[in-house]
């Protein structure tokens, strides 16, 4: 019991601290002082963190006219856009969540954490680039018909992301459900064998018991040869023997179809524009400076990337913390990392749920041009 | 037990969630003067506004309007794009909230709107009248999003003033530095969010405030 509340515990603890270095480490990066205009929500370091994204934001204007007379306001802009898309992922939208729930319950490599980071912040900037060039640039279109534009995209965009979540969410619960079946199976056993010896053994030995039978139960299943995953026997020494119970192991997973997988991720999250990339684009593009507002909204996507991946390094980091602390307490141990996982799982079908909603993420370029 | 490790771990993923919520930002900004319109016999019958949008939202908006010279539009020309305005602010009760005594006033919808391009920004000019004229001794006028996605801001120069009701005294409040009940509850949201239905962005809303005798 109290090392279980220790494992969740810790993943508590981890998550905070996630959140704290990540603002902290974004409070010690080094450029001016707060904006005055901050006041409007400023609490604390979230307040003046919005209060960067915004100052930064309200530059890049300034920077993108500068450009078009002077070199080297253009590599200032780009500077200030990178800056930006660090600051601004921070913010809701960019898919953080979505992209470290996936991360989290899919228990991948930290490597695959990075790439999918990036890709869904590169894929984002590029939509952004192609609406714009496609709608405005070769169309013609106006403000309204470019939001409808969006609009559709990011509704396919949260569609897309409930539908993965849905497929983990099976995926996951029943692994969860096949861990429940397997501990009261080994739980069965272990009373009897307790109930033998008196009170006080019974309350001190049960887990380790409880850990050995439960190896004999899974060698048991094992045994199951139509059983679909395939289960296997592992050694004290093999480190990852417990978390993949139920989960493809490590070498299927950097398989060609694992990067299939966490490509549908990738997608389904970067589809969807920024509004604030859009704007600076058609900005831009005003000033006949669509190449340069291609140039910023690409750096922007960087920015928002190095956040992105900073947060779901974070989460994969507690998720490995969690993992290492139920190993030491077998059957409830498996059982707790099933639960984070099918929990991760159920969170992006809530994400993709709430954006459809119009809940979370309130992003709308529709607010004055329909 | 089982239970006990679900629901932490819930609670656990319930934090994932805040880190993509609670900070909205805004990519709209607007800077207004208001009027506030009264009769001579001292009731209130509506706001007139005048919203300057930022260079880059303006550019935005303009995309794609047609124009007969390069880098100037007439009201003409802007009329349509007014007209979307306006309907898309329905919505969101033109974000402008008013009380008498305490009383909500309910508005109906605006009239004698256009809008003005210069110096590279738009101005949304519109009047929003009252649905029955109020009367009372003080009456707040506030302008905010409660979403924060459009950041609402005094002009510099005479921000408001009122018409038709010179024994009246204005006043207006700027967003206000937290007092700490509401930095507490600011330090709150991530453990415990805003409804949809909150008004707590009013907080940090611009307010007007017409005294009359």
């Amino acid at each position: 019991m109290t090392r279980s509340r220790g494992v969740i515990l810790t993943v508590l603890v981890a998550v905070i601290l996630a959140r704290a270095i990540d603002i902290v480490s974004a409070q010690a990066a080094p450029f001016g002082a707060p904006h005055p205009a901050g006041a409007l929500s400023a609490s604390g370091l979230t307040g003046w963190i919005f209060a960067q994204q915004a100052a930064f934001y309200r530059s890049l204007s300034g920077f993108i006219q500068a450009s078009k007379e002077d070199g080297a306001a253009m590599w200032s802009l780009f500077g200030i856009s990178f800056l930006y898309g660090v600051f601004h992922a921070v913010g809701p939208g960019h898919g953080k969540a979505v992209i470290s729930s996936y991360l989290v319950a899919n228990e991948e490599t930290w490597r695959r954490g990075i790439v999918m980071s990036f890709a869904s912040a590169g894929i984002q900037s590029v939509v952004a680039i192609v609406v714009v060039a496609i709608a405005a640039v070769l169309l013609g279109a106006t403000a309204t018909a470019i939001g409808l534009t969006v609009h559709i995209v990011e509704i396919v965009s949260y569609g897309l992301v409930i539908l993965i979540g849905l497929r983990l969410l099976y995926v996951k619960g029943r692994g969860f459900l096949f861990a429940c079946r397997e501990l009261t199976w080994t739980q069965a056993p272990v009373l009897t064998l307790a109930s033998g010896h008196s009170g006080n053994t019974f309350s001190l030995h049960p887990p380790r018991l409880g850990a050995m039978t439960m190896r004999g139960g899974q060698c048991m299943v094992e045994g199951c040869a139509d059983h679909e995953h395939g289960f296997h026997c592992h050694d004290d020494h093999h480190a990852s023997a417990w978390g993949h119970a139920h989960g493809p192991e490590p070498a299927e997973l950097a398989g060609a179809g694992g990067w299939r997988r966490g490509l549908s991720a990738v997608v389904a999250v970067g589809l969807r524009p920024c509004s604030g990339a859009i704007i600076v684009l058609i900005f831009a593009l005003a000033q006949d400076l669509f190449w340069t507002g291609v140039g910023a909204t690409l750096l922007m996507g960087l920015g928002t990337a190095v956040t992105v991946a900073a947060i779901a390094t974070l989460a994969m980091s507690a998720r490995q913390i969690a993992s290492r602390l139920s190993k030491a307490r077998a059957g409830f141990g498996v059982l707790t990392m099933r639960a984070i996982e099918v929990g991760a799982a159920a969170l992006i079908v809530a994400f993709g749920t709430l954006l459809l909603a119009g809940y979370m993420a309130s992003e709308q370029l529709w607010m004055f041009t329909g | 037990m089982i239970r006990h490790a679900c629901s932490c771990t819930s609670a656990v993923l319930w934090l994932f969630l805040f880190l993509d919520r609670a900070e909205a930002h805004p990519h709209v900004w607007v800077t207004f003067h208001s009027e506030v319109l009264y009769t001579a016999d001292g009731s209130m019958t509506g706001v007139r506004h005048a919203w300057t949008f930022d260079d880059m939202f303006s550019a935005y908006a303009l995309q794609g309007i047609p124009h007969a010279k390069k880098g100037q539009y007439t009201r003409e020309e802007l009329a349509s794009l007014a007209q979307v305005n306006m309907d898309s602010l329905k919505e969101y009760g033109y974000f402008t909230f008013a009380r008498a005594d305490g009383k909500k006033l309910k508005f109906s919808d605006p009239g004698d709107y256009w809008l003005e391009y210069k110096n590279a920004t738009l101005t949304l000019h519109f009047s929003l009248p009252l649905k029955a004229a109020a009367t009372a001794k003080a009456i707040q006028i506030e302008v905010y999003d409660p979403t924060i996605f459009v950041d609402f801001e005094f002009a510099k120069d005479k921000p408001v003033s009122v018409s038709g009701a010179p024994q009246c005294l204005l006043t207006y409040d700027l967003p206000h530095q937290p007092t700490p009940a509401e930095q507490l509850r600011l330090s709150q949201l991530d453990s415990d969010p805003l409804d949809a239905s909150s008004s707590y962005g009013e907080t940090f809303a611009n307010k007007i405030l017409v005294k009359c005798p």
